[in-house]
Protein backbone atom coordinates (compact mmCIF):
# COMPACT_ATOMS: atom_id res chain seq x y z
CA UNK A 1 0.00 0.00 0.00
CA UNK A 2 2.75 2.08 0.66
CA UNK A 3 4.33 1.69 -2.71
CA UNK A 4 2.96 3.88 -5.19
CA UNK A 5 4.21 1.91 -7.84
CA UNK A 6 2.64 -1.14 -7.39
CA UNK A 7 -0.87 0.64 -6.15
CA UNK A 8 -2.78 -0.33 -9.44
CA UNK A 9 -2.28 -3.89 -8.88
CA UNK A 10 -3.60 -3.64 -5.28
CA UNK A 11 -6.90 -4.97 -5.59
CA UNK A 12 -10.18 -2.68 -4.77
CA UNK A 13 -11.14 -4.89 -1.29
CA UNK A 14 -7.97 -3.95 0.18
CA UNK A 15 -7.61 -0.56 -0.61
CA UNK A 16 -8.37 2.03 2.41
CA UNK A 17 -10.78 5.46 2.52
CA UNK A 18 -7.93 7.31 4.56
CA UNK A 19 -4.94 5.60 2.35
CA UNK A 20 -2.06 8.32 0.91
CA UNK A 21 -2.08 5.69 -2.56
CA UNK A 22 -6.01 6.38 -2.92
CA UNK A 23 -5.68 9.21 -6.05
CA UNK A 24 -2.86 7.28 -7.47
CA UNK A 25 -4.97 4.02 -7.16
CA UNK A 26 -7.95 6.26 -8.73
CA UNK A 27 -5.56 7.22 -11.25
CA UNK A 28 -5.71 3.89 -12.65
CA UNK A 29 -8.88 2.14 -11.97
CA UNK A 30 -11.62 1.11 -13.53
CA UNK A 31 -15.32 2.06 -12.95
CA UNK A 32 -15.55 -1.65 -11.66
CA UNK A 33 -12.75 -1.50 -9.66
CA UNK A 34 -14.55 1.16 -7.75
CA UNK A 35 -17.62 -0.89 -7.35
CA UNK A 36 -15.34 -3.41 -5.59
CA UNK A 37 -14.64 -0.27 -2.91
CA UNK A 38 -15.16 -1.28 0.74
CA UNK A 39 -16.10 2.49 0.95
CA UNK A 40 -18.73 5.28 -0.68
CA UNK A 41 -17.07 6.64 -3.53
CA UNK A 42 -18.01 9.01 -6.34
CA UNK A 43 -16.47 10.29 -9.44
CA UNK A 44 -17.59 13.77 -10.85
CA UNK A 45 -16.63 14.99 -14.07
CA UNK A 46 -15.16 18.57 -13.76
CA UNK A 47 -18.70 19.87 -14.49
CA UNK A 48 -19.72 18.30 -11.37
CA UNK A 49 -22.28 15.60 -12.93
CA UNK A 50 -21.64 12.38 -11.54
CA UNK A 51 -19.72 9.99 -13.37
CA UNK A 52 -19.76 7.08 -11.11
CA UNK A 53 -21.53 6.45 -8.27
CA UNK A 54 -20.19 3.06 -6.68
CA UNK A 55 -22.12 0.26 -5.28
CA UNK A 56 -21.18 0.91 -1.44
CA UNK A 57 -22.39 4.56 -1.56
CA UNK A 58 -25.67 2.71 -3.26
CA UNK A 59 -25.73 0.85 -0.27
CA UNK A 60 -24.87 3.28 1.96
CA UNK A 61 -27.75 6.42 0.75
CA UNK A 62 -30.40 3.50 -0.68
CA UNK A 63 -30.45 5.96 -4.61
CA UNK A 64 -29.74 3.41 -7.42
CA UNK A 65 -26.31 4.00 -9.56
CA UNK A 66 -27.76 3.93 -12.64
CA UNK A 67 -30.44 7.30 -11.93
CA UNK A 68 -27.56 9.03 -10.24
CA UNK A 69 -25.15 9.49 -13.69
CA UNK A 70 -25.12 12.32 -15.02
CA UNK A 71 -26.72 14.41 -12.41
CA UNK A 72 -24.95 17.54 -11.00
CA UNK A 73 -24.33 16.33 -8.05
CA UNK A 74 -23.93 19.39 -5.69
CA UNK A 75 -27.42 20.01 -6.18
CA UNK A 76 -29.58 17.35 -7.24
CA UNK A 77 -28.11 13.89 -5.84
CA UNK A 78 -26.16 15.28 -2.06
CA UNK A 79 -27.73 18.79 -1.59
CA UNK A 80 -26.25 18.59 1.77
CA UNK A 81 -22.56 19.33 0.31
CA UNK A 82 -23.75 22.81 -1.45
CA UNK A 83 -22.21 24.54 0.63
CA UNK A 84 -18.70 26.30 1.34
CA UNK A 85 -17.41 23.20 3.33
CA UNK A 86 -17.70 20.47 -0.07
CA UNK A 87 -19.24 22.61 -3.18
CA UNK A 88 -17.47 25.43 -2.82
CA UNK A 89 -14.03 23.65 -2.00
CA UNK A 90 -13.96 21.32 -5.09
CA UNK A 91 -15.25 24.57 -7.02
CA UNK A 92 -12.60 26.91 -6.08
CA UNK A 93 -9.74 24.85 -5.12
CA UNK A 94 -7.32 23.76 -7.56
CA UNK A 95 -5.24 20.43 -5.89
CA UNK A 96 -7.72 18.69 -3.03
CA UNK A 97 -6.59 15.61 -0.88
CA UNK A 98 -8.68 16.51 2.38
CA UNK A 99 -10.54 14.52 5.35
CA UNK A 100 -13.63 16.27 6.58
CA UNK A 101 -16.19 15.14 9.08
CA UNK A 102 -19.35 15.25 8.46
CA UNK A 103 -23.38 14.90 8.43
CA UNK A 104 -25.30 13.08 5.44
CA UNK A 105 -28.80 12.65 5.91
CA UNK A 106 -29.08 9.19 4.02
CA UNK A 107 -32.42 7.70 4.31
CA UNK A 108 -33.02 11.08 6.39
CA UNK A 109 -31.13 10.45 9.39
CA UNK A 110 -27.93 12.10 10.30
CA UNK A 111 -25.16 9.97 9.44
CA UNK A 112 -22.06 11.30 10.94
CA UNK A 113 -19.19 10.33 8.16
CA UNK A 114 -15.92 11.32 7.23
CA UNK A 115 -15.39 12.80 3.65
CA UNK A 116 -12.37 12.63 1.36
CA UNK A 117 -11.74 15.76 -1.05
CA UNK A 118 -10.19 14.22 -4.25
CA UNK A 119 -9.26 16.56 -6.95
CA UNK A 120 -5.97 17.26 -8.83
CA UNK A 121 -5.33 19.39 -11.26
CA UNK A 122 -6.04 18.71 -14.98
CA UNK A 123 -7.27 15.48 -13.82
CA UNK A 124 -10.36 14.06 -15.55
CA UNK A 125 -12.18 13.29 -12.42
CA UNK A 126 -12.84 14.95 -9.08
CA UNK A 127 -13.73 11.71 -6.31
CA UNK A 128 -15.53 12.31 -3.21
CA UNK A 129 -15.13 9.29 -0.64
CA UNK A 130 -17.35 8.55 2.16
CA UNK A 131 -17.34 6.19 4.96
CA UNK A 132 -19.29 5.84 8.64
CA UNK A 133 -17.54 7.40 11.48
CA UNK A 134 -17.50 6.10 14.54
CA UNK A 135 -18.60 7.35 18.07
CA UNK B 1 -30.68 -2.97 2.61
CA UNK B 2 -31.75 -3.09 -0.87
CA UNK B 3 -30.96 -6.31 -3.01
CA UNK B 4 -28.40 -6.10 -5.39
CA UNK B 5 -31.55 -6.93 -8.11
CA UNK B 6 -33.67 -4.56 -6.70
CA UNK B 7 -30.71 -1.72 -7.34
CA UNK B 8 -29.96 -2.66 -10.79
CA UNK B 9 -33.87 -2.71 -11.77
CA UNK B 10 -34.88 0.11 -14.06
CA UNK B 11 -38.11 1.29 -12.38
CA UNK B 12 -36.80 3.02 -8.98
CA UNK B 13 -38.79 1.92 -5.74
CA UNK B 14 -41.05 4.31 -4.35
CA UNK B 15 -38.57 4.56 -1.23
CA UNK B 16 -35.51 5.82 -3.07
CA UNK B 17 -38.13 8.41 -5.28
CA UNK B 18 -39.37 9.19 -1.23
CA UNK B 19 -35.71 9.79 -0.29
CA UNK B 20 -35.01 11.82 -3.38
CA UNK B 21 -38.23 13.89 -2.80
CA UNK B 22 -37.42 14.95 0.56
CA UNK B 23 -33.47 15.59 0.20
CA UNK B 24 -33.82 17.90 -3.15
CA UNK B 25 -36.33 19.58 -1.33
CA UNK B 26 -34.76 23.20 -0.54
CA UNK B 27 -36.61 23.79 2.68
CA UNK B 28 -34.76 22.18 5.49
CA UNK B 29 -37.02 19.38 7.76
CA UNK B 30 -35.89 18.02 10.93
CA UNK B 31 -37.74 15.44 13.62
CA UNK B 32 -36.59 16.13 16.57
CA UNK B 33 -37.69 15.26 20.33
CA UNK B 34 -38.18 17.51 22.90
CA UNK B 35 -35.07 16.92 24.30
CA UNK B 36 -33.63 18.22 21.33
CA UNK B 37 -32.49 14.49 19.34
CA UNK B 38 -32.83 14.80 16.09
CA UNK B 39 -33.90 11.81 14.11
CA UNK B 40 -34.48 12.80 10.98
CA UNK B 41 -33.51 15.49 8.79
CA UNK B 42 -33.25 16.03 4.83
CA UNK B 43 -30.60 17.12 2.90
CA UNK B 44 -30.84 20.63 3.11
CA UNK B 45 -30.97 20.55 6.87
CA UNK B 46 -27.66 19.30 6.63
CA UNK B 47 -26.35 21.81 4.10
CA UNK B 48 -27.92 24.55 6.54
CA UNK B 49 -27.24 23.79 9.28
CA UNK B 50 -23.59 22.24 9.57
CA UNK B 51 -21.66 25.01 9.32
CA UNK B 52 -22.78 25.41 12.79
CA UNK B 53 -21.45 22.70 14.19
CA UNK B 54 -17.98 22.85 15.17
CA UNK B 55 -17.52 19.15 15.16
CA UNK B 56 -20.28 18.21 12.33
CA UNK B 57 -22.20 16.35 14.82
CA UNK B 58 -26.11 17.07 14.09
CA UNK B 59 -27.93 15.00 16.45
CA UNK B 60 -29.10 17.34 18.82
CA UNK B 61 -31.11 20.61 17.32
CA UNK B 62 -30.63 22.61 20.84
CA UNK B 63 -26.89 21.17 20.76
CA UNK B 64 -26.54 23.12 16.40
CA UNK B 65 -28.32 26.09 17.34
CA UNK B 66 -27.11 26.87 21.20
CA UNK B 67 -25.35 30.12 19.82
CA UNK B 68 -27.64 31.41 17.84
CA UNK B 69 -31.05 30.28 19.08
CA UNK B 70 -30.00 29.74 23.36
CA UNK B 71 -33.78 30.16 24.00
CA UNK B 72 -35.13 27.22 22.03
CA UNK B 73 -35.29 24.71 25.03
CA UNK B 74 -36.86 26.82 26.54
CA UNK B 75 -39.57 28.20 24.76
CA UNK B 76 -40.47 23.97 23.64
CA UNK B 77 -40.37 23.20 27.50
CA UNK B 78 -43.44 25.79 27.96
CA UNK B 79 -45.26 24.56 25.54
CA UNK B 80 -47.84 22.59 27.17
CA UNK B 81 -50.56 22.07 24.81
CA UNK B 82 -50.32 18.78 23.18
CA UNK B 83 -49.85 20.28 19.23
CA UNK B 84 -49.41 23.58 17.86
CA UNK B 85 -46.59 25.76 16.52
CA UNK B 86 -43.91 27.14 19.04
CA UNK B 87 -42.46 29.16 17.05
CA UNK B 88 -42.95 30.69 13.25
CA UNK B 89 -40.08 32.12 11.07
CA UNK B 90 -37.70 33.16 13.98
CA UNK B 91 -34.97 35.04 12.21
CA UNK B 92 -31.59 33.15 12.78
CA UNK B 93 -28.04 35.04 11.78
CA UNK B 94 -25.40 32.78 10.94
CA UNK B 95 -22.06 34.04 13.08
CA UNK B 96 -19.25 35.28 10.55
CA UNK B 97 -21.30 35.23 7.58
CA UNK B 98 -24.08 36.87 5.47
CA UNK B 99 -26.26 33.77 5.84
CA UNK B 100 -29.85 34.13 7.50
CA UNK B 101 -31.80 31.13 8.24
CA UNK B 102 -35.96 31.55 9.35
CA UNK B 103 -36.61 28.59 11.76
CA UNK B 104 -40.67 27.45 12.09
CA UNK B 105 -40.93 24.76 15.22
CA UNK B 106 -44.03 22.38 15.40
CA UNK B 107 -45.26 20.60 18.24
CA UNK B 108 -46.94 17.82 16.64
CA UNK B 109 -47.22 15.01 19.65
CA UNK B 110 -46.24 14.53 22.83
CA UNK B 111 -42.54 13.33 22.15
CA UNK B 112 -42.46 14.70 17.91
CA UNK B 113 -41.52 18.40 17.04
CA UNK B 114 -40.93 19.49 13.16
CA UNK B 115 -38.68 21.97 12.53
CA UNK B 116 -38.79 23.93 9.21
CA UNK B 117 -35.62 25.93 8.26
CA UNK B 118 -35.33 28.42 5.68
CA UNK B 119 -32.31 30.01 3.66
CA UNK B 120 -33.91 33.49 3.49
CA UNK B 121 -30.02 35.45 2.76
CA UNK B 122 -31.11 35.99 -0.75
CA UNK B 123 -34.61 37.09 -0.07
CA UNK B 124 -33.52 39.35 2.58
CA UNK B 125 -30.74 41.13 0.47
CA UNK B 126 -33.11 41.15 -2.36
CA UNK B 127 -35.29 43.25 0.19
CA UNK B 128 -33.00 45.19 1.54
CA UNK B 129 -31.55 46.74 -2.38
CA UNK B 130 -35.44 47.15 -3.15
CA UNK B 131 -35.72 49.40 -0.03
CA UNK B 132 -32.59 50.84 -0.59
CA UNK B 133 -34.21 51.63 -4.03
CA UNK B 134 -37.47 52.83 -3.19
CA UNK B 135 -35.95 55.27 -0.58
CA UNK B 136 -33.29 56.75 -2.87
CA UNK B 137 -36.05 57.03 -5.51
CA UNK B 138 -38.60 58.73 -2.74
CA UNK B 139 -35.28 61.25 -2.39
CA UNK B 140 -35.52 62.28 -5.72
CA UNK B 141 -39.16 61.86 -6.48
CA UNK B 142 -39.79 63.96 -3.84
CA UNK B 143 -37.02 66.51 -3.40
CA UNK B 144 -35.69 67.34 -6.63
CA UNK B 145 -35.96 70.95 -7.54
CA UNK B 146 -36.43 71.46 -11.56
CA UNK B 147 -38.13 68.36 -12.38
CA UNK B 148 -41.83 67.65 -11.97
CA UNK B 149 -42.09 63.74 -12.34
CA UNK B 150 -45.42 61.71 -12.47
CA UNK B 151 -46.04 58.35 -12.87
CA UNK B 152 -48.65 57.49 -15.46
CA UNK B 153 -50.82 53.89 -15.56
CA UNK B 154 -50.93 52.35 -18.76
CA UNK B 155 -53.61 54.02 -20.32
CA UNK B 156 -52.03 57.44 -19.89
CA UNK B 157 -54.09 58.75 -16.03
CA UNK B 158 -51.78 60.15 -13.58
CA UNK B 159 -50.79 58.05 -10.92
CA UNK B 160 -48.38 59.97 -8.20
CA UNK B 161 -46.49 62.99 -8.66
CA UNK B 162 -43.97 65.02 -6.85
CA UNK B 163 -44.27 68.60 -5.11
CA UNK B 164 -42.21 70.11 -8.32
CA UNK B 165 -45.18 69.61 -10.69
CA UNK B 166 -47.17 72.11 -8.28
CA UNK B 167 -43.91 73.95 -8.23
CA UNK B 168 -43.33 74.10 -11.86
CA UNK B 169 -47.47 73.72 -13.19
CA UNK B 170 -49.24 75.18 -10.85
CA UNK B 171 -51.14 72.05 -10.48
CA UNK B 172 -52.40 70.26 -7.30
CA UNK B 173 -52.74 66.39 -6.34
CA UNK B 174 -56.15 66.88 -6.79
CA UNK B 175 -56.18 67.86 -10.26
CA UNK B 176 -54.17 65.65 -11.79
CA UNK B 177 -54.85 62.20 -9.69
CA UNK B 178 -56.81 60.04 -12.28
CA UNK B 179 -56.87 62.34 -14.96
CA UNK B 180 -55.24 62.24 -18.55
CA UNK B 181 -51.98 63.64 -19.52
CA UNK B 182 -53.21 65.48 -22.49
CA UNK B 183 -53.94 68.12 -19.22
CA UNK B 184 -50.52 68.84 -19.81
CA UNK B 185 -50.49 69.96 -22.94
CA UNK B 186 -52.39 72.29 -25.29
CA UNK B 187 -53.30 70.90 -28.19
CA UNK B 188 -55.60 68.08 -26.77
CA UNK B 189 -58.54 67.60 -29.35
CA UNK B 190 -61.45 65.10 -29.32
CA UNK B 191 -59.93 64.86 -33.30
CA UNK B 192 -56.35 64.92 -33.18
CA UNK B 193 -53.65 62.20 -31.42
CA UNK B 194 -52.27 64.56 -28.87
CA UNK B 195 -49.09 65.00 -27.83
CA UNK B 196 -49.28 63.22 -24.62
CA UNK B 197 -50.88 60.02 -26.57
CA UNK B 198 -48.10 60.35 -29.42
CA UNK B 199 -45.76 60.66 -26.80
CA UNK B 200 -46.46 57.58 -24.64
CA UNK B 201 -46.46 55.63 -27.79
CA UNK B 202 -43.77 55.99 -29.10
CA UNK B 203 -41.90 55.47 -25.07
CA UNK B 204 -44.50 52.22 -25.59
CA UNK B 205 -42.35 51.22 -29.00
CA UNK B 206 -39.05 52.32 -28.27
CA UNK B 207 -38.83 52.57 -24.09
CA UNK B 208 -38.49 56.09 -23.95
CA UNK B 209 -39.46 59.56 -25.97
CA UNK B 210 -38.64 63.00 -25.73
CA UNK B 211 -41.34 66.16 -26.29
CA UNK B 212 -40.04 69.33 -26.44
CA UNK B 213 -42.66 72.39 -26.71
CA UNK B 214 -45.15 74.66 -25.21
CA UNK B 215 -46.41 72.73 -22.33
CA UNK B 216 -49.56 74.09 -20.07
CA UNK B 217 -49.94 74.89 -16.71
CA UNK B 218 -53.03 74.78 -14.41
CA UNK B 219 -53.46 78.73 -15.07
CA UNK B 220 -53.83 78.19 -18.23
CA UNK B 221 -50.27 79.68 -19.39
CA UNK B 222 -47.61 77.98 -20.82
CA UNK B 223 -44.19 76.99 -20.57
CA UNK B 224 -41.56 75.46 -22.66
CA UNK B 225 -41.02 72.26 -21.28
CA UNK B 226 -39.36 69.21 -21.63
CA UNK B 227 -40.89 65.80 -20.76
CA UNK B 228 -39.58 62.84 -21.36
CA UNK B 229 -41.65 59.65 -20.96
CA UNK B 230 -40.10 55.90 -20.38
CA UNK B 231 -41.99 52.78 -20.25
CA UNK B 232 -42.15 50.83 -17.19
CA UNK B 233 -41.91 47.49 -18.75
CA UNK B 234 -44.18 43.84 -17.17
CA UNK B 235 -42.11 40.68 -17.38
CA UNK B 236 -43.74 40.47 -20.67
CA UNK B 237 -41.55 43.74 -21.40
CA UNK B 238 -44.62 45.17 -22.56
CA UNK B 239 -45.09 49.00 -20.80
CA UNK B 240 -47.74 48.51 -17.73
CA UNK B 241 -46.97 52.27 -16.40
CA UNK B 242 -45.06 55.07 -17.25
CA UNK B 243 -42.51 57.67 -15.85
CA UNK B 244 -42.55 61.58 -16.94
CA UNK B 245 -39.95 63.49 -15.96
CA UNK B 246 -40.90 67.26 -17.23
CA UNK B 247 -38.54 70.39 -17.28
CA UNK B 248 -39.08 73.83 -17.54
CA UNK B 249 -37.12 74.88 -19.88
CA UNK B 250 -38.36 78.44 -21.02
CA UNK B 251 -35.38 80.67 -19.96
CA UNK B 252 -33.10 78.29 -21.76
CA UNK B 253 -35.72 78.84 -24.81
CA UNK B 254 -35.88 82.55 -24.23
CA UNK B 255 -31.72 82.61 -24.32
CA UNK B 256 -32.00 80.62 -27.52
CA UNK B 257 -34.57 82.98 -29.05
CA UNK B 258 -32.72 85.97 -28.28
CA UNK B 259 -29.83 84.41 -29.86
CA UNK B 260 -31.60 83.37 -33.04
CA UNK B 261 -33.02 86.92 -33.14
CA UNK B 262 -29.85 88.65 -33.08
CA UNK B 263 -28.54 86.41 -35.90
CA UNK B 264 -31.65 87.10 -38.23
CA UNK B 265 -32.18 90.50 -37.56
CA UNK B 266 -31.22 93.87 -38.81
CA UNK B 267 -30.50 95.96 -35.41
CA UNK B 268 -31.42 99.20 -36.62
CA UNK B 269 -34.69 98.19 -37.62
CA UNK B 270 -36.01 94.88 -36.09
CA UNK B 271 -36.91 93.79 -39.83
CA UNK B 272 -35.30 90.38 -40.94
CA UNK B 273 -31.79 91.04 -41.99
CA UNK B 274 -30.39 89.72 -45.75
CA UNK B 275 -29.33 86.41 -44.81
CA UNK B 276 -32.72 85.57 -42.51
CA UNK B 277 -34.72 87.00 -45.69
CA UNK B 278 -33.01 85.02 -48.41
CA UNK B 279 -33.49 81.63 -46.29
CA UNK B 280 -37.08 82.62 -45.79
CA UNK B 281 -37.51 83.42 -49.26
CA UNK B 282 -36.16 80.04 -50.98
CA UNK B 283 -39.07 78.29 -47.79
CA UNK B 284 -41.78 80.00 -49.19
CA UNK B 285 -40.82 78.97 -52.93
CA UNK B 286 -40.20 75.22 -51.79
CA UNK B 287 -44.28 76.04 -50.40
CA UNK B 288 -44.96 77.45 -53.64
CA UNK B 289 -43.11 73.93 -55.55
CA UNK B 290 -44.33 71.47 -53.36
CA UNK B 291 -47.75 72.50 -52.19
CA UNK B 292 -48.63 74.99 -54.90
CA UNK B 293 -49.13 77.91 -52.30
CA UNK B 294 -48.48 81.22 -53.78
CA UNK B 295 -46.72 84.76 -52.43
CA UNK B 296 -46.21 88.02 -53.48
CA UNK B 297 -42.90 90.38 -53.01
CA UNK B 298 -43.15 93.65 -52.56
CA UNK B 299 -40.16 95.74 -52.89
CA UNK B 300 -39.84 98.92 -51.26
CA UNK B 301 -38.18 101.99 -51.94
CA UNK B 302 -38.13 105.26 -49.71
CA UNK B 303 -38.16 108.03 -52.28
CA UNK B 304 -35.45 110.92 -52.05
CA UNK B 305 -33.71 109.08 -49.20
CA UNK B 306 -30.29 110.72 -50.11
CA UNK B 307 -31.92 114.03 -49.83
CA UNK B 308 -33.51 113.03 -46.09
CA UNK B 309 -29.66 111.75 -45.66
CA UNK B 310 -27.83 115.25 -46.83
CA UNK B 311 -30.42 117.33 -45.49
CA UNK B 312 -31.61 116.37 -41.89
CA UNK B 313 -28.13 114.19 -41.31
CA UNK B 314 -28.07 110.16 -41.01
CA UNK B 315 -29.62 109.71 -37.23
CA UNK B 316 -32.67 111.22 -39.01
CA UNK B 317 -32.67 109.00 -41.95
CA UNK B 318 -32.11 105.73 -39.23
CA UNK B 319 -35.44 107.00 -37.58
CA UNK B 320 -37.52 107.45 -41.02
CA UNK B 321 -36.26 103.36 -41.98
CA UNK B 322 -37.36 102.57 -38.25
CA UNK B 323 -40.91 104.18 -38.63
CA UNK B 324 -41.08 102.63 -42.07
CA UNK B 325 -40.53 99.36 -40.64
CA UNK B 326 -42.47 100.29 -38.17
CA UNK B 327 -45.69 101.04 -40.14
CA UNK B 328 -45.29 97.78 -41.89
CA UNK B 329 -45.75 96.07 -39.16
CA UNK B 330 -48.48 97.67 -38.12
CA UNK B 331 -50.58 96.72 -41.62
CA UNK B 332 -49.14 93.66 -42.66
CA UNK B 333 -49.90 90.00 -40.84
CA UNK B 334 -47.53 88.48 -38.40
CA UNK B 335 -46.61 85.39 -40.72
CA UNK B 336 -45.26 88.32 -43.61
CA UNK B 337 -41.48 88.71 -43.98
CA UNK B 338 -40.21 92.34 -43.88
CA UNK B 339 -36.29 92.22 -45.10
CA UNK B 340 -33.90 94.73 -44.98
CA UNK B 341 -33.19 94.34 -48.43
CA UNK B 342 -30.24 97.10 -49.19
CA UNK B 343 -29.50 100.35 -47.81
CA UNK B 344 -33.25 102.03 -47.72
CA UNK B 345 -34.67 99.21 -49.32
CA UNK B 346 -36.91 96.94 -48.17
CA UNK B 347 -38.51 93.45 -49.53
CA UNK B 348 -41.97 92.29 -47.79
CA UNK B 349 -43.06 88.64 -48.53
CA UNK B 350 -46.41 88.19 -48.52
CA UNK B 351 -47.49 83.78 -48.22
CA UNK B 352 -50.75 83.34 -49.77
CA UNK B 353 -50.98 86.39 -51.10
CA UNK B 354 -52.99 87.05 -55.17
CA UNK B 355 -52.45 89.59 -57.10
CA UNK B 356 -55.52 91.40 -55.85
CA UNK B 357 -54.12 91.06 -52.35
CA UNK B 358 -50.77 91.78 -52.99
CA UNK B 359 -51.44 94.67 -55.06
CA UNK B 360 -54.31 96.14 -52.26
CA UNK B 361 -51.60 95.96 -49.11
CA UNK B 362 -49.06 97.43 -51.23
CA UNK B 363 -51.60 100.58 -51.98
CA UNK B 364 -52.30 100.56 -48.37
CA UNK B 365 -48.58 100.86 -47.09
CA UNK B 366 -48.18 103.13 -49.34
CA UNK B 367 -50.94 105.46 -47.99
CA UNK B 368 -49.88 104.90 -44.73
CA UNK B 369 -46.39 106.24 -44.97
CA UNK B 370 -47.51 108.96 -46.95
CA UNK B 371 -49.97 110.08 -44.33
CA UNK B 372 -47.90 109.77 -41.73
CA UNK B 373 -44.85 112.17 -40.60
CA UNK B 374 -42.06 110.92 -39.30
CA UNK B 375 -41.07 113.10 -36.27
CA UNK B 376 -37.49 113.27 -35.62
CA UNK B 377 -36.77 116.08 -32.72
CA UNK B 378 -36.09 119.02 -35.17
CA UNK B 379 -39.39 118.90 -36.60
CA UNK B 380 -41.22 116.28 -38.70
CA UNK B 381 -40.64 114.79 -41.95
CA UNK B 382 -43.40 113.82 -44.51
CA UNK B 383 -41.45 110.24 -46.62
CA UNK B 384 -42.82 108.64 -49.24
CA UNK B 385 -42.18 105.35 -50.47
CA UNK B 386 -42.31 103.31 -53.77
CA UNK B 387 -43.57 99.91 -54.39
CA UNK B 388 -43.23 96.91 -57.22
CA UNK B 389 -44.59 94.34 -56.89
CA UNK B 390 -44.37 90.74 -58.34
CA UNK B 391 -45.94 87.65 -57.87
CA UNK B 392 -44.48 83.96 -58.32
CA UNK B 393 -44.86 82.13 -61.48
CA UNK B 394 -44.95 79.04 -62.89
CA UNK B 395 -41.70 79.29 -64.77
CA UNK B 396 -39.85 80.61 -61.48
CA UNK B 397 -37.29 78.22 -60.21
CA UNK B 398 -34.81 80.82 -58.08
CA UNK B 399 -35.61 83.67 -56.08
CA UNK B 400 -33.23 85.69 -57.63
CA UNK B 401 -35.62 86.00 -60.73
CA UNK B 402 -38.70 87.19 -58.75
CA UNK B 403 -36.68 89.88 -56.80
CA UNK B 404 -35.46 91.20 -60.50
CA UNK B 405 -38.83 91.21 -61.34
CA UNK B 406 -39.88 93.30 -58.26
CA UNK B 407 -36.92 95.23 -58.55
CA UNK B 408 -37.88 96.30 -62.12
CA UNK B 409 -41.09 97.55 -61.19
CA UNK B 410 -39.67 99.34 -58.47
CA UNK B 411 -37.86 101.45 -61.42
CA UNK B 412 -41.37 101.97 -62.92
CA UNK B 413 -42.91 103.13 -60.23
CA UNK B 414 -39.90 105.70 -59.87
CA UNK B 415 -39.66 106.42 -63.11
CA UNK B 416 -43.56 107.17 -62.90
CA UNK B 417 -42.87 109.87 -60.13
CA UNK B 418 -42.71 108.04 -57.30
CA UNK B 419 -45.08 107.66 -54.47
CA UNK B 420 -46.48 104.45 -56.75
CA UNK B 421 -47.20 101.25 -56.82
CA UNK B 422 -46.54 98.90 -59.91
CA UNK B 423 -46.96 95.74 -60.39
CA UNK B 424 -44.50 93.62 -62.41
CA UNK B 425 -45.94 92.83 -66.10
CA UNK B 426 -46.58 89.20 -66.17
CA UNK B 427 -49.83 88.59 -64.81
CA UNK B 428 -50.17 85.84 -61.60
CA UNK B 429 -50.08 82.51 -62.73
CA UNK B 430 -51.46 81.14 -59.60
CA UNK B 431 -54.81 80.69 -61.02
CA UNK B 432 -54.00 78.42 -63.91
CA UNK B 433 -52.31 75.97 -61.66
CA UNK B 434 -48.40 75.84 -59.93
CA UNK B 435 -45.67 74.15 -61.59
Amino acid sequence: MNHATEAPGVPASAVTFDSPDLPRWLESATDDDLDGLPFGLIALNPDASVAWYNKAEARLSGLTPGRMLGRQFFTSVAPCTNNFMVAHRFETEPDLDAIIDYVFTVRLAPLKVRLRLLKRQGSARWYLAVTPRGE
Amino acid sequence: MLTASRMQADEPSAYELLLEFLNLTPVGLIQFRPDGTIDLANAAAARMLLPLSDDADLSNLYFVLRNIAPDLPRSIESFHAPMGQICDQMQLAMPGSETVLTLCVNKIGPDTLMAVVQDITLAIAQEARIRNDQQRFRAIFEYIRDYAICTVTADGCVEDWNRSLSRIGGWEPADVAGRTIALFFPDATPAMPATGTALLERARQHGTAEFEGWTLRKDGSLFWGNTVATALPDREGDANGYVLVTRDLTERKQHEDRLVALATTDPLTGASNRRAGELCLSDALTAWERHGTCFALLLLDCDHFKRINDRWGHDVGDKVLVALVRICRENLREVDAIIRWGGEEFLLCLRGAGQDVALSIAERLREAIARAPIEHGRGSLEVTVSIGVTLVGAADRNIDDIVRRADQALYRAKDAGRNRVELDRLPCPAATGHP
